[in-house]
């Protein structure tokens, strides 16, 4: 074998310039992770703030939406609302984070910082500045037991920044909610603060695992915030956590259809995003990649719904 | 914290796989679904191995403390294990030398003054000074070479003492110095599941007439596995001849296990997860395997042979053979063992440059063999990692190349016995005989550095059971000529090689491949 196959093979089988893959029955037997700090302290600075926020308006968000037609609703719960809070939204595609960063109202877009999985963007120096510096991400562990994430989100919550986290912890390999982990609900409730639901629909079909850009055609795309909820008094995390993840599903649920229905829906199991079609694989990914109706069919509309739900086409 | 084995399951995520194949190695891209059975990490040595060492003398299992059995005007014999171990041989000091040092250390203090130290090689090839030297270190070496250091002769009549027979009638016949001492102390480096125990002295210590007793065709074909003790006719036949040379004498064993650290650091890569290589990993690999690639074969020999391992000592454990034993086998079990769920159709290994008989040497066609279905074939628990019928496929060039020097028998083996029949009970009946008796081979074997006349023989029948096992053998990347003589395949590439398997094993069958070295042992369910 020459040389030049050799490193083909190499290249190829080790994934030269992108993220090396573990096979799947070798997950459980990752070696544990280093303790690796990267700092992302500066990102926050105010001046990496001005250049993120330009970078993010003049550039990031036109190229969204010249790719994908972006509905936003429910920005309105925010008005009113005091940070900082945690956004919790479900996660099917590298779309998602820009797509809420770009459907924020300016006032919170300034001051979240987005939990970046530190095996995945923050595995080289460079993709740990390009992210943090982009989307203004800090690492936390998604196999969970990495202390240090936790504690910077609960700091950066105590200094006044919101939280984005997907507490999925990976992107839904088939368009449907996975598990939440309690991550989230934890971090709210060591910081005191409101958790904001987001649910977003047509980002899997838009852009799924494997694809590197948004698939040809402009596909709607629709992200939808909820209203902030709370802890009760005497519930623990893991109830919280249900509370979230059936807020979320029930969130994509109201928009595609109404409000009462969703409701309705919630409390039978039966909505989207977490109701996941019986049987094979394919079955659930052909009901996901549906995309969401371009036309507002919905009748009935969200009670809160207001002025600013026609927004950000 | 060291991660147990795994046996991994190839998917669309897994990168190729590090493959050796003698003084060379590829990177193999399995088909999907394919069993990769990878060995425990390695465990972390002992920080302080003298400490340990002494700890063990000093508190041994079923024995007094060494130093009570050490006395003024006493006989004391130390026998080690030779140079068939460890593989690659360990970075120095080795520790056959820390040991064999701590005993002198005590027996000096006893005021022992006559000490023999014999290399236990059976019909091995006698360890040459400098082999020696680097064994046990300079400081022993001075002391006793070239007198009281030394060989075990099996073909020196008046050195050999018939101490009995079993009750299944085999003789028991070692080296008479060992069997008229007061106290013989032996030093052993157990590698693999198969080393050790009654092992070590009957077989290390015998002559021809007490190995022709279980290194046999039948009792091969009976041991499943060798690397199993307790289901090995051979063990079990090295066990009775243990307690027939107790009888005569008192003996102190002194056993060692090693981790898993077979490669030196700049070769880290083969020791790890492929899918976990870092670019240093990926780039060393690339480098030394174009090296290998485009490198002269002398130049090879030369950087294989120049390898030292930095293994690490994971346990010493001295005193009465049997409960020592025990306790390395454990401590084995913990370095090797991989669960494994049932059998596959097809068994993957690649057989590495090394094996306990080419040190410093040739590996042989035969010795290629012995190496891939004699001992990888045999790294199991239960039942075989391939079933009953199946293929096993080898990667090695299998040049026909072998030592005039230390496998002079080889020579006329291949050329003469195997072009008869590769049948191992018929070439035992047929040719063992006058082999094992051939004045010219046993000369060379008591003069030079020669294996005995036998030992082909013996590497054939390493084989036997897998030979008997399999339906099909197939070597990929071999001399056609070569392996034809053996009596199996040859094919360019791993798919070529399951093509040829189809006939036996059907068009998609289930494959296994055992990842090694360094050594796994897989317990099949």
């Amino acid at each position: 074998m020459s040389l030049r196959q050799d490193l083909r093979t190499v290249s190829r089988g080790w994934r030269w310039g992108r993220t090396p893959l573990v096979p799947a029955s070798a997950q459980a037997h990752r070696p544990a992770l280093e303790a690796r700090e990267f700092p992302t302290t500066w990102a926050r600075s105010p001046a990496a703030v001005a250049v993120r926020t330009a970078v993010q308006r003049v550039g990031l968000a036109p190229l969204v939406r010249s790719q994908v037609a972006v509905r936003t609703t429910g920005t309105e719960v925010l008005r009113d609302l005091r940070g900082p809070v945690v956004f919790v939204a479900n996660h099917s595609s590298h779309l998602d984070a820009p797509l809420i960063l770009t459907t924020l109202p300016e006032r919170w877009r300034r001051q979240v910082a987005v939990a970046a999985a530190s095996d995945y963007f923050f595995d080289t120096w460079a993709r740990g500045i390009g992210s943090t510096m982009a989307f203004s991400t800090f690492p936390m562990e998604r196999r969970g037991g990495g202390a240090s994430g936790t504690t910077l989100a609960t700091d950066l919550l105590l200094e006044g920044w919101s939280v984005l986290v997907f507490p999925e912890g990976t992107r839904s390999s088939d368009g449907w909610a996975g598990e939440f982990r309690r991550g989230a609900a934890l971090l709210a409730m060591a910081g005191r603060v409101p958790v904001v639901p987001i649910a977003i629909r047509g980002s899997f079909p838009a852009m799924p695992r494997g694809r590197g850009w948004p698939v040809p055609g402009r596909p709607p795309v629709r992200v939808r915030y909820g209203q902030p909820i709370r802890p009760a008094a005497d519930e623990d995390a893991a109830g919280f956590t249900a509370r979230i993840a059936v807020e979320v599903g029930r969130l994509g649920d109201e928009d595609a259809t109404d409000w009462y229905a969703s409701m309705r829906r919630s409390v039978e199991g039966t909505g989207p995003l977490t109701a996941a079609p019986e049987g094979a694989r394919w079955r659930r990914v052909w009901a996901a990649t549906e995309p969401p109706a371009v036309t507002r069919g919905a009748a009935r509309r969200s009670p809160w719904a207001g002025w600013s739900d026609s927004a950000q086409r | 914290m060291t991660r147990p084995g795994f046996v991994l399951q190839v998917d669309e995520r897994t990168p190729p796989l590090l493959v050796h194949e003698g003084e060379r190695m590829r990177l193999e891209t399995f088909p999907l679904g394919t069993r990769v059975i990878y060995p425990p990490e390695s465990l972390p040595g002992l920080p302080d191995v003298d400490g340990a060492i002494r700890h063990a003398l000093l508190n041994p299992l079923g024995s007094d403390p060494l130093p009570e059995l050490l006395f003024r005007g006493m006989r004391l014999t130390i026998a080690f294990d030779d140079i068939s171990l460890p593989l690659p041989q360990m970075q120095t000091p080795d520790v056959r030398q820390r040991i064999v040092e701590a005993v002198l250390t005590m027996a000096a203090e006893a005021g022992v003054d006559d000490v023999q130290l014999v290399a236990a090689n059976a019909l091995h090839r006698r360890m040459t000074p400098a082999e020696l030297r680097r064994c046990l270190g300079e400081r022993v070496f001075r002391s006793f070479y070239p007198d009281a250091l030394t060989n075990h002769d099996a073909e020196d009549r008046d050195n050999l003492l018939h101490l009995g027979t079993t009750d299944h009638g085999e003789d028991v016949e070692i080296n008479r110095r060992a069997a008229e001492s007061d106290l013989l102390i032996y030093v052993n480096i157990n590698i693999v599941a198969m080393d050790g125990g009654h092992k070590s002295v009957p077989i290390g210590l015998a002559s021809y007439k007490s190995l022709r007793h279980h290194h046999n065709v039948h009792t091969m074909l009976h041991s499943k596995s060798y690397m199993d003790p307790p289901k090995s006719a051979l063990h079990g036949s090295a066990a009775r001849m243990g307690e027939v040379v107790k009888e005569h004498v008192k003996i102190f064993h002194i056993e060692t296990t090693l981790n898993n650290d077979a490669f030196p650091s700049q070769y880290r890569f083969m020791m790890k997860r492929e899918w976990e290589w870092s670019t240093r990993d990926q780039a060393t690999m690339l480098a030394v395997k174009r090296g290998l690639d485009i490198a002269p074969a002398k130049v090879r020999s030369r950087l294989f042979r120049s390898m030292e391992a930095p293994y690490g000592v994971t346990s010493v454990q001295a005193g009465a053979t049997d409960p020592v034993h025990a306790l390395t086998l454990e401590n084995v079990h913990r370095q090797q063992l991989v669960e494994v769920d049932g059998q596959s159709d097809v068994l993957v290994v690649g057989v590495p440059y090394v094996g306990p008989y080419n040190v410093n040497s040739t590996l042989n066609p035969i010795l290629a063999m012995c190496l891939g279905m004699g001992y990888f074939f045999n790294m199991y628990r239960n039942k075989p990692l391939v079933r009953p019928g199946g293929a096993m496929i080898l990667y090695h060039p299998v040049p026909w190349e072998f030592s005039q020097l230390h496998h002079p028998s080889y020579v006329d083996f291949f050329e003469e016995v195997l072009s008869e029949s590769t049948d191992p009970a018929t070439i035992e009946a047929k040719f063992e005989q006058q082999y094992a008796t051939d004045p010219w081979y046993v000369h060379l074997y008591r003069t030079s550095y020669a294996y005995h006349g036998v030992h082909p023989f013996y590497m054939w029948y390493w084989g036997a059971h897998a030979m008997e096992h399999l339906g099909d053998v197939i070597w990929v990347g071999a001399d056609r000529r070569t392996v034809g003589r053996m009596g199996f395949r040859a094919a360019s590439t791993l798919q070529d090689a399951l093509e040829m398997a189809g006939g036996t094993v059907g068009r998609s069958p289930s494959i296994t491949y055992l990842h090694s070295p360094p050594f796994a042992i897989a317990d099949v369910r």
